[in-house]
């Protein structure tokens, strides 16, 4: 017995020596010839049509590998899904960062609450983070060394929009309809401070809970307030029931929504027909836009896409928050390593690509914050950009 | 107008909304009733069988009876084929264990929709509009929430007369209260089993065919509705059909009341608030006699 139990006890040590260096040994997540590199988003569930980010930017990634890669290695892209849901954030990044070899960093990543669960985390470890595809003040409240935030902020798209409503528009009587989450609360403040500037107090605020399927109560709160415009932070399926359950109980006002619904042929389709004269933030060019960077992705879409994936712009949005990323990783030179990555990434000044004028520098972790509104027509096919690309001030 | 004089409308979309919830509550007895066991891959047999009709309308250019008629034949055989190829399969099952199984069947029925449609929202077209209405005394009600109401109703009354009136229906609760002597009276309890697995995915597949429309159509559409349908069953006592059908009123109207006159932000808490507050106090449920198996 006594043998059987020392037995044990020396293969135990054995196996804890063999284990000892690769657990002491840091995951970086590059090698001589890869760079592995994260990324979760909602491919099923309720936020599912935020999917396209991940998809957009393997396809960015693919174009990068076909070009021979960066400084001799490769991208190796590890996009999981988890279902918009925090719990399974947490479990997927911790799976990837923990496991050989490791990850270098996360590009993107969909939505407030599964970023926030994670970003401790990943601060903690110093692994670097860009792109988050959310436009959340908690990236940048402290600034955190290793995130780099895109996405311009909620609270911006809400001010633009209010005043866009109120100084342009005429409306006086604004409700807001968010979610009752992270993302929600971000665009609510921001209109809600907006209009304490004009002098004005929202006439309805109603949250909506990720798992309802019935805003009848919600609809009827905002018709019964007398709302002449109302603003929307909500998702795609919350979007369309809203419109739905409007048109039922014959109010109309004047619909304006976050960038997280700008992906107006999709909300068109998925509404039945109903995104028509919608007014919108925007964070990225619009799909059909002219210039030389998405012409060259729109051909590469036309390469790489899978069947029944749409040019829209959440896929491209997947493409626009990590450009940067992939602009850092090749300023970081051949001796890659994370302190290496984002020094570079401090170096990234008035870059442009299909997201408005990006700048990161010492201290400075808000890349992008330009935007612009945009409407639908009656048709709710065709979009016309109302403002410049311009700073929230 | 003022916030009492929403009362009925609040009222009606409460009703509208209980309907589906009803079908799914009655969906879970038809089972319960039968087997004993839950089925929470309800909801998400429902979703595939919208999916079958969304197919058929859509790339098959059926018309829109048609395929309704198609999907809930769908939505029959994959109630049968569950029970077939998995509850059936079960060696020396516990009611536990066949719970289980259906969570399993959940998450592999959910899985594969994922997979064969994806993620991204779709439209449902039908001709039962949800943004047409009528207005009757002030109350607005949508083509669709007549239809859904209408539906649910003329499902209970016919799905009342089958169970309580049909030799089948005695079959499925002589099968429920005892086994043994239901096969010793001569009854194929296997295929009463299977033939209440089946009925049971045509009801929920009628719920799921009505929350299409009036929302978008995807993978976890039917997530909502059949916990609140779950929770109505609960309040009806789990095996009565009137309870069932009460249970579903009570929770949407309960839960429009409370979305448009306390907290919309809780609103999706209230069905669950209902469940804890019946086990509490009646957890027979409101309307159910319990068969007491005697040892």
């Amino acid at each position: 017995m006594l043998k059987k139990l020392g037995n044990i006890a020396a293969l135990a040590a054995g196996l804890f020596a063999l284990a000892a260096p690769v657990a002491a040994a840091e995951l970086t997540g590059v090698t001589d010839t890869e760079i592995h590199i994260g990324q979760w988003g909602p491919q099923t569930g309720p936020a599912a049509p935020w999917g396209s980010v991940a998809r957009g930017t393997g396809m960015l990634f693919q174009m990068i590998n076909d070009a021979g890669g960066i400084h001799g290695r490769k991208i190796v892209y590890h996009m999981f899904d988890d279902q918009y849901n925090p719990a399974k954030t947490v479990a997927g990044v911790k799976e990837l960062v923990e496991k050989a070899p490791g990850v270098f960093g996360f590009a993107s990543g969909v939505g407030t609450s599964p970023g926030l669960a994670v970003k401790d985390y990943l601060m903690e470890r110093g692994i670097p983070w860009v792109g988050p595809a959310a436009g959340s003040l908690h990236w940048i409240t402290p600034p955190q060394k290793a995130l780099f935030s895109l996405y311009p902020l909620y609270a911006d798209e809400a001010k633009l929009l209010v005043r866009q409503l109120v100084e342009k528009e005429g409306k006086k009587k604004i409700a807001i309809l968010h979610a009752s989450d992270e993302y929600g609360e971000n665009g609510h403040r921001g209109a809600v401070q907006e209009m304490q500037r004009l002098g004005l107090k929202p006439v309805a605020e109603v949250p909506v809970n990720q798992a309802d399927r019935d805003l009848k109560s919600h609809v009827l709160l905002l018709k019964e307030s007398g709302a002449d415009a109302v603003l929307m932070w909500v998702n795609p399926t919350h979007a369309v029931i809203t419109l739905k359950t409007a048109a039922a109980l014959q109010f109309a006002p004047q619909w304006a929504t976050s960038s997280t619904l700008s992906d107006a042929p999709l909300m068109q389709t998925i509404s039945g027909g109903l995104w028509k004269n919608i007014l919108f933030a925007s964070f990225s060019e619009l799909p059909d836009a002219d210039t030389p960077q998405m012409k060259q992705y729109r051909e590469a879409f036309a390469k790489y896409a899978q069947k029944g994936e749409r040019w829209g712009v959440f896929f491209m949005a997947g493409i626009g928050f990590v450009e940067p990323m992939v602009e850092g990783l090749r300023r970081a030179g051949r001796n890659l390593t994370r302190e290496s990555f984002i020094a570079a990434m401090e170096t990234i000044r008035n870059y442009k690509g299909i997201l408005g004028t990006v700048n990161f520098g010492p201290g400075q972790r808000q890349g992008a914050k330009e935007i612009f509104l945009a409407r639908t027509d009656d048709s709710g096919t065709k979009i016309t950009q109302l403002t410049p690309w311009a700073e929230v001030k | 107008m003022s916030a009492l004089g929403s009362l009925p409308q609040v009222l009606f979309s409460g009703i509208a909304a209980g309907s589906v919830y009803a079908l799914i509550a009655l969906a879970m007895v038809t089972i319960y009733r039968t087997t004993e066991v839950l089925n929470f891959a309800q909801g998400d047999m429902a979703m595939m069988s919208t999916y079958v009709a969304l197919a058929l309308l859509v790339a098959g250019g059926l018309p829109f009876f048609g395929a309704l008629l198609l999907a809930l034949v769908f939505a029959a055989a994959l109630g049968a084929f569950a029970e077939f190829a998995l509850l059936r399969r079960a060696k020396e099952p516990s009611v536990l264990g066949l719970i289980i199984i259906t969570l399993g069947l959940e998450m592999i029925v959910f899985g594969f929709a994922s997979w064969k449609w994806g993620g991204e929202p779709r439209d449902m077209p039908i001709p039962l509009s949800p943004t047409d209405v009528v207005v009757v005394g002030g109350v607005i009600m949508s083509h669709l929430e007549l239809a859904t109401i209408a539906i649910a109703a003329t499902t209970i009354a016919a799905l009342f007369l089958f169970l309580n009136r049909s030799k089948a229906g005695l079959a499925m609760r002589a099968a429920q209260q005892n086994r043994a002597v239901a096969r010793l009276m001569g009854i194929r309890v296997r295929r009463v089993e299977m033939g209440a697995w089946a009925l049971a995915a045509v009801i929920g597949g009628i719920a799921g065919l009505l929350v299409g429309p009036a929302a978008t159509v995807e993978p976890y559409m039917m997530w909502d509705p059949m916990m609140k349908g779950f929770a109505a069953a609960v309040l009806g006592g789990m095996t009565s059909l009137a309870g069932a059908a009460l249970g579903g009123a009570i929770i949407g109207i309960v839960e429009n009341l409370f979305g448009f006159y306390v907290s919309t932000a809780f609103k999706s808490v209230v069905p669950f608030a209902a469940i804890l507050l019946m086990l509490a106090i009646k957890p027979s449920g409101l309307l159910a006699r319990h068969y007491v198996k005697k040892v």
